[in-house]
């Protein structure tokens, strides 16, 4: 009986490695991983036109600004993806909508209220509408993970797919006006596997870097920057109050920083674009949270 | 001495050249094809040059491109006035003479087409992440660009614009009402596209059909038939969806941009 000759550090799953690129996540096998002092990982790009293999289909990835998935399925086999990412499907793919609960509250969350399915033979690509990285996390069986909303580009058909909401939240009083806020967006999206390995595919804008977190282990991250993180990785809200040398200028009245902490164990993944969480005026309520006055 | 084929736009090369001479395509790569049969354009190297007439094109930048022509005596480009980045103050700047200006301005396209004559340089860019796409046009052929998707063409092509047929098409293609038709004459042409994302590239053949998200379509030839189809879907308590495709039929070339913007669905 023959061993793998190489496990891949990004999707950590094994193969031959007699390849340039992954099959199971189309990352490079030929360059070095780049890790931060601090030890991020920088996800690399995949290759223009490697494939990823998934069932009896595969996968290529071509164009490097705003990359397009293509896949070539089997009779058999079948994806899902947001109906507004079909870039061209040739006539053959069996373009249908996915059945999917809860379309209102779908609708008021801003998630994708179209889900569609794509069943082979023939090709069909997809591609998200804004510069950055595509890549995949390829699922093991009955392994889950929780993704920030929008990130989702394209899974398999034997992975599962739930909304949760994402429990992070904070209310300001600016004046009479109060306001909601939900930096995460109000839901996260799940997917696990079912009854054998699955595939995933997110797209981040700018670059993404992943990272394992020990038990216990805690990074503060922009809200705006995560990409996905495993579900034992668990979150909250931290507010951060500056010193300054004048009651104005230290603005104890208003957190200066909101960050959300990932605390271990597991692996998270964030995109170096993103937002600054809004913050007018004063937090008067808020999901599970600390506060740091300096 | 065997010269070089250019695999995009087939002209010949001197052995030597490591980029086309006509498009500025790589020499010394070869064409990245997909499995399902479509050519990524050419990534042009930064700085790349070639030539068109007496004159020369360079492409500077890979993010957002810029195209910086150095026009002879006797040579001019046309192009948006909106894209112009930089020009030497001795380019003179006319207005091209585009005929059905009220039906342009209700079509929503530009209503003035600036020409810049040589000699001199000017410099165009838009201003969205994206590819400068490369087309020499051969004498007498013809290729429909989706509107504002055209960044220059040579003094030797005719522009003209081309109502879409079918109210289907219009309302839902996604393309607006007309398209950009650009037309050699007796001698080649050469346009400038920007694609925004990455741009590919399939050649149909006589009947095969693709279908296409509207937002996505950049070019084709003109032999290229384009049909909007509708798609509809169950989707249990929210009723039913109608979401609309561009059916391409070939023969003939079709470009597609990755990063578009999603027309359609009702």
């Amino acid at each position: 009986m023959s061993t793998p000759a190489y496990t891949c550090p990004y999707c950590r799953l094994p193969s031959d490695g007699t390849g340039t690129t992954c099959p199971n996540c189309g990352a490079p096998t030929d360059v070095r991983v780049r890790v931060s002092k601090s030890g991020w990982a920088e996800q690399p790009p995949i290759k223009d036109m490697a494939r990823i293999r998934f069932s009896r289909s595969t996968c290529q990835i071509s164009g490097m600004y705003v990359p397009v998935a293509e896949m070539q399925l089997d009779p058999a086999d079948s994806v899902y993806f947001s109906h507004h990412t079909l870039l061209h499907a040739e006539p053959s793919v069996r373009l249908d909508m996915m059945k999917m609960a809860g379309g209102w509250n779908r609708m008021l969350a801003g998630m994708p209220l179209l889900m569609m399915t794509a069943g082979g033979p023939g090709h069909v690509a997809v591609s998200a509408d804004h510069p950055g990285e595509t890549f995949a996390v390829p699922l093991p069986a009955n392994h889950a993970i929780d993704v920030v909303e929008h990130r989702f580009l394209l899974a398999t058909s034997n992975v599962g797919y739930q909304w949760e909401n994402s429990g992070i939240w904070y209310v300001t009083r600016n004046g009479d006006d109060q306001e909601y806020h939900y930096p995460l967006g109000r839901t996260m999206d799940r997917f696990f596997a079912q009854g054998g390995p699955g595939l995933l595919l997110l797209h981040g804008p700018g670059n993404t870097f992943i990272r394992d977190l020990r038990e216990g282990e805690r990074i503060l991250v922009q809200p705006g920057g995560l990409i996905w993180k495993d579900r034992s990785v668990r979150m909250y809200l931290h507010f951060e109050f500056p010193r300054g040398q004048y009651w104005f200028s230290s603005a104890r009245w208003q957190a200066k920083s909101i960050w959300l902490v990932l605390q271990g164990p597991g692996r998270v993944a964030i995109q170096s674009v993103f937002e600054q969480p809004e913050m007018v005026g004063g937090v008067i309520n808020s999901s599970g949270a600390t506060t740091q006055y300096w | 001495m065997d010269r070089i084929e250019c695999q995009w736009c087939k002209a010949q090369n001197e052995p030597e050249r490591t980029s086309c001479t006509t498009c500025g395509a790589p020499l010394d790569k070869r064409n990245l094809v997909s499995d399902s049969g479509w050519t990524e354009a050419p990534r042009l190297r930064d700085m790349t040059e070639f030539r068109f007439s007496n004159s020369t094109c360079q492409i500077e930048g890979e993010i957002v491109p810029v195209a910086e022509l150095a026009l002879a005596q006797g040579d001019s480009v046309f192009f948006e006035h909106h894209v112009m980045l930089w020009k030497e103050p001795q380019v003179p700047l006319s207005a091209l003479n585009v005929p059905g200006g009220a039906r342009r301005m209700i079509g929503g396209m530009p209503h003035i087409m600036s020409v810049a004559h040589g000699p001199g340089r000017v410099a165009l860019s838009k201003d969205a992440t994206g590819e400068v796409v490369v087309l020499p046009i051969h004498p007498s052929h013809e290729i429909d660009v989706r509107e504002h998707a055209f960044l220059a063409g040579t003094h030797s092509l005719n522009y003209s614009f081309v109502r879409i047929k079918g109210l289907a098409n219009v309302l839902h293609g996604g393309s607006g009402m007309y398209m950009d038709r650009f037309i050699t004459g007796g001698e080649q042409g050469l346009l400038l596209l920007h694609g925004y994302g990455n741009v590919f590239q399939k050649t149909l053949q006589p009947g095969e059909k693709i279908l296409l998200e509207p937002g996505g379509f950049l070019y084709k030839d003109s032999s290229v038939q384009m049909n909007t189809v509708q798609q509809r879907f169950k989707t249990g308590m929210l009723g039913t969806h109608t979401m609309y495709l561009a059916e391409m039929t070939g023969p003939g070339r079709v470009g597609v941009q990755s990063m578009y913007v999603h027309h359609g669905t009702e």
